[in-house]
């Protein structure tokens, strides 16, 4: 065979570009102090047709979750005005996060004992390591964090929209410092809406909403919340 | 030094230098000599060509024919003539000699025979030269497509330089498509033996719908070719040829079966009939596929769905008389594809039936004066129905649902005008009818069309190409593309060529009359003619909270315009070593984009579609090909693609909006954005390339091929914050190499052929590519019916 040389380069080359595929590298969201929620199912049964022949229309049911139980909490009309939620889920596809304040109209807690805050702050989670004032947390509360920059620049959210692929993407680097409920300090961090946190959402049709999220609850009352150690 | 001569004597060295160049020109031979039939009676209006020059020259009334100015070496002669056999032979031109030959034609047979010619692309349903037209071609012979061993025809596109099968996620899981020289899929025409096809999933053409079975040949043009095919031939044309009659009688069955239960049967035919005044083909195919997934998060159900497909095909030639011949075409497929995904919850089945049907009548006349008439009737129409059922709650979501028709009427000729002068011209009209559960009523658009093409060779080196055509649609008036190409031949070895084009595209049907909300999210969009009433409807059931002013801006949706500029040329070295180098670039403007123009009171967006953006792709398209023997050929090819967002780069520039920030992962935060940190437009690599070997050897009937493809990074989406455009921060799908190879085996006097291939021999898969497969082993084998001759069947490469 002329070609033995050639035919040697070539299954060379071949060996040269193995391109297999590589699993995707996911950092461990544990850290031993805070408490991961992987894949909390939100209402997955609702629509938002208006109008569309043969489908009834449902709106998202809201829920509420409690911080310290790690519970969902869907009987929303019982525990509105109690201390037993810290943050809801409300909205079309629950992606609305609220917090339980009784002082605060926007807060479905509103005219309950909550003192629930949140404040956005444009830092990775285990950098957070201090909350700041009462004042400062006052001043800067959100009462809800949703779609980023909806519906004014200033409503700092934790996911957006491609608007070519019609997928809702996680904010990245972005924590959220809380009050809860109690008014204890926490600090939270809202990673994804689709079902198996997946780093990139390839496909319209992804299960959602399954909540991902972490967060740390400084039980001690004081403003530290640092994690890593 | 000039200066020291006194005047009168510079005068005679110019005289000199003169006569010497002149003189310069005798180093070139000249060709002349006689076209007779076989009683010897000259022959007047006989072309003769000889190639690789390509020259033509016209036989005179008394039969004579000169061609001079050639340089000295070994060229083809043929000659072509209605109602003659085809003519060739090799002729040996030498420096300051005239050549001088005899040509005797026999009579040909009664049938009008396609008559193949070595760099001559006859094809029997367009009198349009694919590959002689402004802007640069290339053409997939079917030798080509076997040595790969492909079975779809995305499987075949995707290996070429510059051309991309590309996912609109936003569109769905269905919704694939051919990226040529950065252009979305909806900007290149898709063609069957010179006609339109229909069917596209908000622009995208799904190319798995084509099986390769009964191609002859797949021609790509790419440049802006309105001048001649109208509508949508913005970026490029594909056209697909199909087999194409012979006159001995053949048959040949065929069975592959490979990887995710992949099943490709063909089993087709053809014969003369009526003692040859007609010749009859058949085709059948059945192709099925498991499908693959690509994601990893997937339980069930593939990114690539699964389907099975039939595709039937017929053509018919009849001789009406010795220069006029009926010919029929019609092909009908049919597909099918169900997948039923789940994530491991929220379980869901997705529906797709497809139909595909295309025909034409054509009748061809050649004159006696040597102009070529052809006279045809097509009919497309394409029907489409797809659904997601939710397995949990029943509730179905419909996907795409409509039945799409296209008449079709065009009158083509052709004539040599002089030795020097070629024109082909036409027109016709369409009438495209659209029948979708997602527009208010059915939608019809009708136009009419003239064109034209001259090929002139202006001097000996210098030919020029131009065209122009004039469409005149219902719903956007009248619209004129010209195109101009120059082919220069600096060297014997040295052609440069330059082209410009216009191009158009109609905005289609979904982008004038959609209704649609959909129904998982609740964002609604609206075509361009509805949105005006529709919005109305929504703001007296008070869902709207504001209307953005851009909104002013949908009325009257314009066609999308570009102009494509070409340059370029191909040197060949030695006579084994070809390198071609094209420079492109594509102006675009009045490009149609999905804005958000309202606001719901649900939180969700109204889109509707405006001619708002401008940009220009360019980049350069770099080909080598090296026949290292006459068994081996190595052939190389590289793009580099720029893909620019005008309007993105004003925006930056300007820091309107969104486009003012960048995330920079470093800092934590935002900060102003510039020029440098806009990438280019999604799903665009940057660099393209590819790398073939080929072996065929003629003697021993093996032949296989070993492909390398490379693409360089390209945007998937935005992450980190939304700025609406490619930053270098955002998520990109990695850059990637696909090995794949095939080989071959004839046996049996090329009776029987084993074939083996693998496709993506190193099994590459990413998430992020939902259509790219895996692995895929197939082992095939392939009958050929034919009577044993000493001259073999037809070699259609």
């Amino acid at each position: 065979m002329r070609h033995t040389t050639l035919i040697a380069a070539v299954l060379v080359m071949g060996s040269i570009f193995t391109a297999c595929t590589k699993k995707e590298d996911r950092p461990d969201l544990e850290d031993g102090k805070s408490t991961v929620i992987n894949d909390l199912e939100g209402d997955i049964g609702a629509s938002m047709a208006d109008g569309i022949d043969g489908k009834v229309k449902r709106p998202f049911k809201d829920w509420y979750f409690n911080f310290k139980k790690k519970e969902k909490i869907t009987d929303t009309v019982e525990n509105a005005r109690t201390l037993n939620w810290d943050i809801g889920f409300t909205g079309v596809y629950n992606s609305m996060v609220v917090i339980n304040n009784g002082t605060d109209r926007k807060s479905p807690g509103y005219g309950g004992p909550g003192k629930g805050m949140i404040i956005s702050v444009n830092l990775p989670y285990k950098l957070v390591a201090e909350a700041p004032s009462a004042e400062e947390m006052k001043n800067n509360n959100l009462s809800f964090v949703g779609w980023d920059k909806y519906p004014q620049p200033y409503n700092a959210g934790w996911y957006f929209y491609d608007l070519k692929t019609h997928i809702s993407i996680p904010v990245k680097s972005r924590t959220f410092i809380l009050l809860t409920a109690e008014g204890k300090y926490a600090k939270l961090e809202l990673l994804n809406i689709y079902k198996g946190n997946p780093a990139v959402v390839s496909d319209l049709h992804w299960p959602a909403p399954y909540f991902t999220f972490r967060y740390f609850v400084q039980e001690d009352g004081s403003r530290n919340l640092k994690t890593n150690e | 030094m000039f200066n020291l001569i006194p005047i009168k004597y510079r005068l005679l060295l110019l005289f000199a230098f003169a006569s010497c160049s002149l003189r310069a020109a005798d180093v070139k031979g000249k060709l002349s000599g006689i076209v007779t039939n076989e009683a010897g009676v000259p022959l007047q209006g006989i072309a003769i060509t000889v190639d690789p020059d390509h020259k033509r020259a016209l036989s005179d009334a008394k039969g004579r024919f000169t061609l001079d100015h050639l340089y000295a070496g070994t060229y083809t002669l043929t000659v072509t003539a209605i109602g003659y056999e085809s003519h060739r032979e090799e002729i040996e031109v030498e420096t300051g000699k005239n050549k001088s030959i005899m040509i005797r034609l026999k009579a040909g047979n009664h049938s009008l025979d396609e008559v193949e010619i070595a760099g001559a692309h006859r094809n029997p349903d367009n009198l349009i030269d694919m590959m002689k037209t402004a802007m640069p071609g290339q053409v997939i012979t079917r030798k080509e497509i076997e040595m790969m061993g492909s079975r779809r025809l995305d499987e075949v596109l995707k290996e070429q330089t510059g051309l991309a099968i590309v996912s609109d996620i936003g569109s769905g899981s269905r919704a694939v498509g051919l990226q040529m020289q950065g252009f979305d899929s909806g900007y290149t025409m898709i063609m069957i033996d010179g006609q339109p096809m229909v069917g596209r999933n908000n622009g995208n053409f799904d190319l798995s719908r084509i099986t390769v079975s009964n191609i002859e040949r797949i021609e790509i043009i790419k440049g802006a070719s309105s001048c001649l095919f109208g509508s949508e031939a913005l970026a490029g044309v594909i056209n697909i040829v199909t087999r194409k009659n012979i006159t001995e009688p053949q048959g040949m069955a065929a069975l592959r079966y490979g990887s995710f239960n992949m099943i490709d049967a063909t089993l087709e035919g053809e014969t003369p009939f009526a003692g040859k005044r007609g010749t009859v083909y058949f085709s059948g195919n059945y192709y099925r596929t498991e499908g693959f997934n690509s994601n990893p998060y997937l339980k069930e159900g593939k990114t690539a769905p699964p389907f099975d497909s039939y595709a039937l095909q017929g053509r018919g030639r009849y001789l009406l008389t010795d220069k006029s011949s009926l010919n029929f075409n019609g092909r009908y497929t049919a597909r099918h594809s169900v997948n039923e995904i789940s994530y491991g919850v929220m379980p869901s089945k997705d529906v797709l039936d497809e139909y595909d049907l295309n025909g034409s009548v054509a009748l061809n006349t050649n004159f006696n004066d040597g102009t070529k008439l052809k006279t045809q009737y097509y009919l497309t129409r394409y029907q489409t129905n797809q659904n997601i059922t939710d397995l949990n709650s029943g509730s179905l979501i419909p996907g795409n649902q409509f039945e799409q028709y296209l008449h079709r009427f065009e009158v083509q000729g052709a004539r040599v005008l002089s030795p020097v002068v070629e024109l082909t011209a036409g027109a016709g009209g369409a009438y495209e009818l659209l029948d979708n559960n997602a527009y208010r009523s059915s939608k019809t658009m009708a136009n009419y069309f003239i064109y034209g093409q001259i090929d002139w060779q202006l001097s000996r080196r210098l030919s020029f190409i131009g065209g122009a055509r004039y469409d005149d649609h219902d719903k956007y008036g009248a619209k004129l593309n010209p195109s101009a190409g120059l082919r220069y031949q600096a060297m014997k070895n040295l052609v440069l060529k330059a082209a410009v084009g216009t191009g158009f595209k109609t905005p289609n049907f979904q982008q004038l009359y959609l209704v649609f909300t959909n129904v998982q999210t609740g964002y609604t969009v609206l075509g361009a003619e509805e949105f005006w009433r529709e919005i109305q409807i929504l703001k007296d059931a008070g869902q709207i909270t504001n209307v953005f002013p851009m909104a002013r801006q949908i009325g009257n949706l314009k066609p999308e315009r570009s102009v494509s500029y070409s340059g370029g040329f191909t040197y060949s070295p030695l006579g084994s070593v070809k390198l071609d180098v094209n420079v492109f670039y594509n102006d675009l403007k009045d490009f149609i984009n999905s804005e958000q123009v309202a606001l719901k009171t649900n939180g969700q967006q109204v889109y509707s579609y405006v001619n708002i953006a401008r940009a220009y792709m360019t980049g350069t398209e770099i080909g080598l090909n090296w026949t290292m023997s006459k068994s081996l050929n190595i052939s190389a090819g590289y793009q580099l693609l720029y893909a620019v967002d005008k309007g993105v780069v004003d925006s930056i520039k300007a820091g309107t909006g969104s486009y003012a920030l960048v995330y920079d992962p470093a800092l934590y935060d935002m900060r102003r954005s510039t020029r440098k940190d806009y990438v280019g437009m999604n799903n665009r690599s940057r660099h393209m390339a590819n790398i073939k070997f080929t072996y065929a050897e003629e003697k021993t009937g093996w032949s296989g091929s070993f492909r390398v493809n490379y693409r360089s990074k390209y945007g998937f989406m935005e992450a980190n914050r939304a700025n609406n455009f490619l930053d270098p921060y955002d998520t990109f799908v990695r850059s990637f190499f696909l090995l794949s190879g095939a080989v071959q085996k004839t046996l049996y006097q090329k009776h029987l052929q084993l074939q083996f291939s693998v496709d993506n021999i190193m099994d590459y898969r990413d998430q992020l590519m939902p259509a790219q497969q895996g692995r895929a082993i197939v082992l095939g084998l392939s009958w050929r019916f034919f009577k044993n001759r000493t001259v073999k069947p037809m070699d259609r490469s």
